[in-house]
């Protein structure tokens, strides 16, 4: 592991994140998308309710952005080497794929930081939401185990891509969104009908969601709840990285590392 | 001294044989080029000595190293480059090199950039998006990219299409002077004839994933030693057509007063057949000796084997 090579992949990242709009509109626009509209939304809805939904749901949308950029950033960003064909270039020299997973980590964890203050502001100015009234240990806590799930999901689908190529590439954008109604994001795990609540219950992003409501409704953490995401996280963070480097492994017996399709 | 050793490389796709045991050595300082018909396994061959693809089976050694033991060592001592995988298209050329000089940690990055692009006569499109570049500005970008760690073992596998004449006349140059000046090894392929007889020591043979012959240029071409000569005569062609016939020339062509044959034999035959044509008070006014290329001992060695 040399960190020469890790910061040069980050600068190849950061190129590719300016020379690129789109990638910026992933930094900026579209967690905004998401803010406005579900801000106006649990506007409307306090007024009719007078139930003070405003930081729950805006707090829920804010936390979100972490599993989700996390898990995207690191299967685009490989991908990313797939349709430049660079992984040619980048495999015959002397990175390994831990220094580029690494690389892919900490950027992205510096863009969803990014992200997070502008949401931050932004929620603030709009309807003057403190992110910061929810308390810093449950934010750093909550962060970490979003963007740790997120970069679960990430290894998982980095692996199919090496495994299965190009034509996999929709994963990457859909996952996130297969698991978003399993992690009571936007409501209690008590509203869920049966079936989904079994599932959600062995989800770990489900157990931040709750919390963060605990938290606003000052109820008391659920601290199992969070061990049990902990764990699970670990477990599944093993499982990932193996299944990764097998991936790896079989990329380079197929010669999908060397053609890139 | 060997730079590489390759010893009954394989590799199999399922029932396709890419590469069937494979040996060679190349000495240190050496241009090796490989040469081979499509899918003859160049290219799998390079890919399994540089890490990119795994092999069945064989040894490999870079600089006396086992590359999947010493991979560090031996990555940073050996580069890659082909006109078929450019560089980042989002990216310029300088934002590109950057990323590759500092992953292999050269000192000094900005100047090395520098003095490639210059050497490569890309300074002016230096702040250019590769996606913005002709496909030769490309393949120069990318043996930019494949000097940029001062390789001692460099690999350039078709390097060099789609280059323009010129263009692919001085890169030659400059591969030439930096393995002169830093005494690099090469393995080098190329379906141009002439760059592989003009760059490399010797050369391999490779044909259905075998090498079936390793030798120099100049060996190979004393393989075949079919001269053609086409000579034209101011008069008296058919007197000069039946004269070679006695003389057992095989006669490819005869028409006017230009008589095309082929003398198969060394280089003091030809003297010999041409002193008697003089002799014999023949007046010429054209002469043309062909010696055999590369080519026609390539598509002659391809055929055979067909
Ligand atoms: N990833 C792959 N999967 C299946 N077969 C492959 C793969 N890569 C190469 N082959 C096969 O292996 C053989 C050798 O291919 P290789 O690319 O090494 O040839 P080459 O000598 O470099 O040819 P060219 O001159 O066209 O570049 C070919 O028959 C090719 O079809
Ligand atoms: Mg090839």
């Amino acid at each position: 592991m040399k960190w020469h090579r890790i910061l040069a992949l980050m600068l190849k990242y950061w190129y590719i994140t300016i020379a690129r709009a789109d990638r910026l509109f992933d930094v900026f626009y579209w967690p905004m998308i998401d803010l406005v509209v579900w801000g106006f939304a649990s506007k409307f809805i306090t007024e009719l309710s007078e139930v003070n939904l405003l930081s729950v749901l805006l707090g829920a949308v804010i936390l979100w952005t972490f599993l989700w950029r996390a898990s995207q950033d690191m299967s685009v960003y490989v991908l990313e080497d797939f349709w430049s064909r660079n992984l040619y270039h980048l495999f015959s020299s002397p990175i390994k794929v831990s220094e580029h997973i690494i690389a892919i980590i900490l950027f992205g964890l510096g863009r969803s930081l990014v992200t997070f203050v502008f949401l931050a502001i932004l929620a603030f100015a709009l309807y003057a939401f403190n992110i910061f009234s929810i308390p810093l240990f449950f934010l750093i806590i909550a962060i970490f185990l979003l963007s740790l799930l997120g970069w679960i999901l990430g290894l998982v689908i980095t692996g199919l891509i090496f495994r299965f190529g190009q034509r996999i590439q929709v994963l990457a954008w859909s996952v996130v969104w297969i698991l978003q109604p399993f992690s009571c994001v936007f409501y209690p795990l008590s509203a869920l009908p049966p079936w989904a609540a079994a599932i959600a219950r062995v989800t770990p992003s489900t157990y931040v969601f709750e919390n963060l409501r605990n938290i606003l409704a000052q109820r008391p953490l659920d601290y199992g709840g969070l061990g049990y995401a902990l764990i699970v996280e670990v477990i599944f963070l093993l499982l990932a990285s193996w299944y990764l480097k097998k991936s790896f492994d079989a990329a380079k017996k197929s010669g999908l590392l060397a053609t890139g399709n | 001294m060997f730079a590489i050793e390759v010893i009954n490389l394989r590799k199999t796709y399922g029932k396709v044989v890419a590469v069937d045991d494979v040996s060679f050595k190349v000495k240190k300082g050496e241009i090796f080029g490989f040469l081979g018909v499509n899918g003859a396994g160049k290219t799998t061959t390079i890919n399994m000595i540089t890490g990119l693809l795994q092999k069945d089976s064989g040894t490999i050694k870079i600089l006396n190293h086992d590359p999947e033991e010493a991979w560090e060592y031996v990555k940073n001592r050996i580069n890659v480059s082909t006109a078929y995988y450019p560089l980042s298209d989002a990216l310029t050329i300088r934002q590109n090199l950057r990323i590759y000089a500092k992953i292999y940690g050269v000192k000094n990055v900005e100047q090395k950039i520098m003095s490639l692009m210059q050497q490569f006569e890309l300074s002016h499109l230096a702040d250019r998006k590769v996606a913005d570049l002709s496909s030769g500005e490309r393949t120069r970008t990318a043996l930019c990219k494949g000097l940029i760690n001062d390789p001692e073992v460099l690999f350039l596998d078709e390097c060099t299409v789609g280059l323009d004449p010129d263009i692919a006349e001085k890169t030659r140059r400059i591969i030439k002077n930096y393995q002169q000046k830093s005494g690099c090894t090469i393995l080098f392929t190329s379906h141009y004839m002439y760059e592989v007889e003009e760059l490399c020591d010797r050369i391999a043979f490779m044909d259905k994933g075998k090498i079936i012959k390793i030798a120099t240029a100049d060996k190979l071409k004393k393989a075949i030693k079919k001269h053609t000569i086409e000579i034209t005569v101011k008069s008296r062609a058919e007197e000069l057509k039946n004269f070679l016939m006695l003389e057992q020339m095989n006669i490819l062509l005869a028409e006017d007063n230009t008589i095309i044959f082929e003398v198969t034999c060394e280089r003091d035959k030809i003297y010999k057949i041409l002193n008697k044509i003089f002799t014999k008070g023949f007046l010429l006014s054209d002469l043309h000796i062909k010696k055999p290329t590369l080519d026609d001992i390539f598509i002659k060695i391809a055929r055979g084997r067909k």
